[in-house]
């Protein structure tokens, strides 16, 4: 009896918390006649249409360009993150140096509201040249990528014994050489996950994409806004379903695939 | 033998220290300089010194206040629900998951999900025409509630906020919830404690320093919501969704007022400032 009312109280959570999602999916099945008498949850004749509209016709929706936007800075931002954070984790983790001031400031970033520096960038990235580019995008993306790479790395790096380190130094390796050809290799599933985790942050990005890109390196979270914009005969449910659907495909696969180490990085960040 | 010694660790950290002062450091320095600044888009580069008027401005604006006065209770509010429901859903079903772990993915999926995504989403959802909610309601009640007026828009955005981030909090408990030794809750029985008992006396206060977090990380996130807000209702509603964020952004972008947008900008940094310090002082206290 206690375990039919858990499967029940679990049942109405997933539907409760994922309705937006499983109500867009089917609104992307449905052609655009059926949307206009059927809105409800059932359809009557499921339908491709709306994706091989949006995937179709590359002169009209430009998705493409918003997956490639997305995909090129979660990349940078992902990528540079990890460069940035993989020494700085290694040296907190095995030395003195940063533990008792740049740890804490950095991971205190992760809960700054980050418009406030949004409109200083702006301007910077003018005078830069880096607004609406994907180089621009990605290295703000890595930004907000940073304190949690940095929380998870320095956590796995510390859990590997330093006789590893140690024991290499012996053989005369240099500290950089212990990082690269001892550290990385062991620490590789926490690197994985990091990367994972910051990719997905990095695609789900919405402010910097809204503020610092117009037209060539539009996001695809941004890109996807665009569709309720639509000039003249208002929203077309289904094509903007089909593409929030496309657009919230790559996170929310990588996030399943990955759920198991996500979880854990996750609680291990809180206690970092 | 110090592993990294401290000239290494210096060159590790170098790389990292110098990116987030050139891309945080010059920022946080231009908006210091700005905030007390006569400027406008045409002089970005020759701002003049004006003193405070900028901070008397946004302090003096009822609008800056309604967006704090928004934030405050949209952070708490959601804060709150988010935990209390996310350590229910921990506690009750993790007999359930304990042994399930796939159970686990459809539970974090809405975390995978871009909060501006999921804020159009729900135009759909709430659609007068489209969404299924209002053409339910209708089919079954005859009425639908305007979802995203005046009246009704702060409620509307406080359940889709819960309803994406309570399974943040929910993995925390759950997993600070499995890390409780199975011998305190062995021993707890044998002295003849039920599991209400057990869970009130001793899980509850075992969880609370995660409960602490959870609730700051919560807070701290609905207080600066941004993306699912500007997405569903684009500050709408006769203003009545505007955020902090929001109130920033449209200053800046939309009244083209940026001594203000930036006075307001240094303002929130020092509430943060204020709220992590607090933070760190009470899970320090928590450790201690």
């Amino acid at each position: 009896m206690l375990n039919l009312m858990r499967w029940l109280v679990f049942s109405i959570a997933v539907l409760a918390m994922n309705f937006p999602v499983i109500v867009t999916m089917i609104t992307s099945f449905k052609s655009a006649r059926e949307l206009s008498f059927n809105p409800g949850f059932w359809i009557g004749e499921p339908t491709l249409e709306n994706y091989t509209r949006v995937l179709g016709e590359t002169d009209r929706f430009n998705i493409y360009g918003y997956l490639f936007n997305s995909t090129v800075a979660s990349l940078i931002g992902t990528g540079v993150a990890i460069a940035l954070a993989f020494p700085a984790a290694y040296a907190i983790a095995r030395s003195e140096a940063g533990k008792r001031t740049l740890l804490p400031l950095i991971i205190n970033l992760r809960a700054v509201p980050l418009i406030i520096f949004a409109i200083p960038l702006y301007m910077m990235y003018q005078w830069l040249g880096l607004l609406d580019t994907q180089l621009g995008l990605g290295l703000i993306l890595t930004i907000v990528n940073t304190p949690l790479a940095l929380v998870i790395l320095v956590n796995a790096i510390s859990d590997v014994p330093s006789e590893l380190d140690e024991a290499a130094k012996m053989d005369g390796a240099s500290s950089w050489q212990v990082m690269l050809m001892i550290i990385r290799p062991v620490v590789r599933p926490a690197l994985v996950t990091t990367f994972i985790f910051g990719f997905i942050t990095a695609w789900n990005e919405f402010l910097f994409g809204l503020m610092l890109t117009t037209s060539r390196a539009v996001p695809m979270t941004v890109g996807a806004s665009f569709f309720f914009a639509a000039s003249g005969g208002g929203v077309q449910w289904g094509t903007a379903s089909a593409v929030m659907v496309l657009g919230a495909l790559p996170p929310a696969l990588l996030g399943l695939l990955m759920y198991r180490q996500i979880s854990a990085s996750l609680t291990g960040a809180v206690k970092g | 033998m110090a592993i990294v010694n401290r000239a290494e660790g210096r060159a590790y950290l170098t790389p990292l220290v110098g990116f987030l002062l050139f891309f945080l450091g010059f920022p946080a320095a231009v908006n210091l300089v700005y905030s007390i600044s006569t400027v406008s888009f045409e002089t970005l580069r020759s701002p003049s010194l004006s003193g405070f008027g900028n901070y008397a401005a946004v302090l003096a604006d009822r609008e800056f206040w309604g967006a704090v006065s928004f934030s405050m209770r949209f952070g708490v509010l959601t804060a709150v629900a988010e935990c209390l429901i996310g350590l229910f859903l921990a506690v009750f079903l993790t007999p359930l998951l304990a042994k399930r772990s796939y159970l686990m993915a459809p539970l974090m999926l809405p975390l995978m999900v871009a909060p501006a995504m999921i804020g159009l989403m729900y135009r759909l959802v709430l659609h007068e025409f489209a969404g299924p909610v209002p053409y339910y309601l209708f089919e079954w009640f005859g009425d639908s509630p305007a979802f995203l007026d005046v009246e009704n828009a702060f409620r509307t955005l406080l359940v889709v906020e819960i309803l994406q981030w309570t399974p943040f909090a929910f993995l925390l408990f759950y997993m600070a919830y499995a890390a409780i030794p199975l011998e305190v809750r062995e021993a707890a029985s044998l002295d003849g404690a039920s599991a209400l008992k057990a869970l009130w006396w001793i899980e509850l206060p075992l969880m609370l320093p995660t409960l602490v977090i959870a609730f700051f990380i919560r807070f701290i996130d609905g207080f600066r919501v941004f993306d699912n807000v500007y997405a569903l209702t684009g500050s709408g509603a006769g203003g009545s969704t505007t955020s902090l964020s929001i109130y920033i952004y449209q200053a800046f972008f939309k009244g083209g007022a940026i001594g203000k947008a930036v006075a307001a900008s240094v303002v929130l940094f020092l509430a943060s400032l204020a709220v992590l310090y607090g933070l760190n002082w009470i899970t320090g206290r928590g450790r201690r």
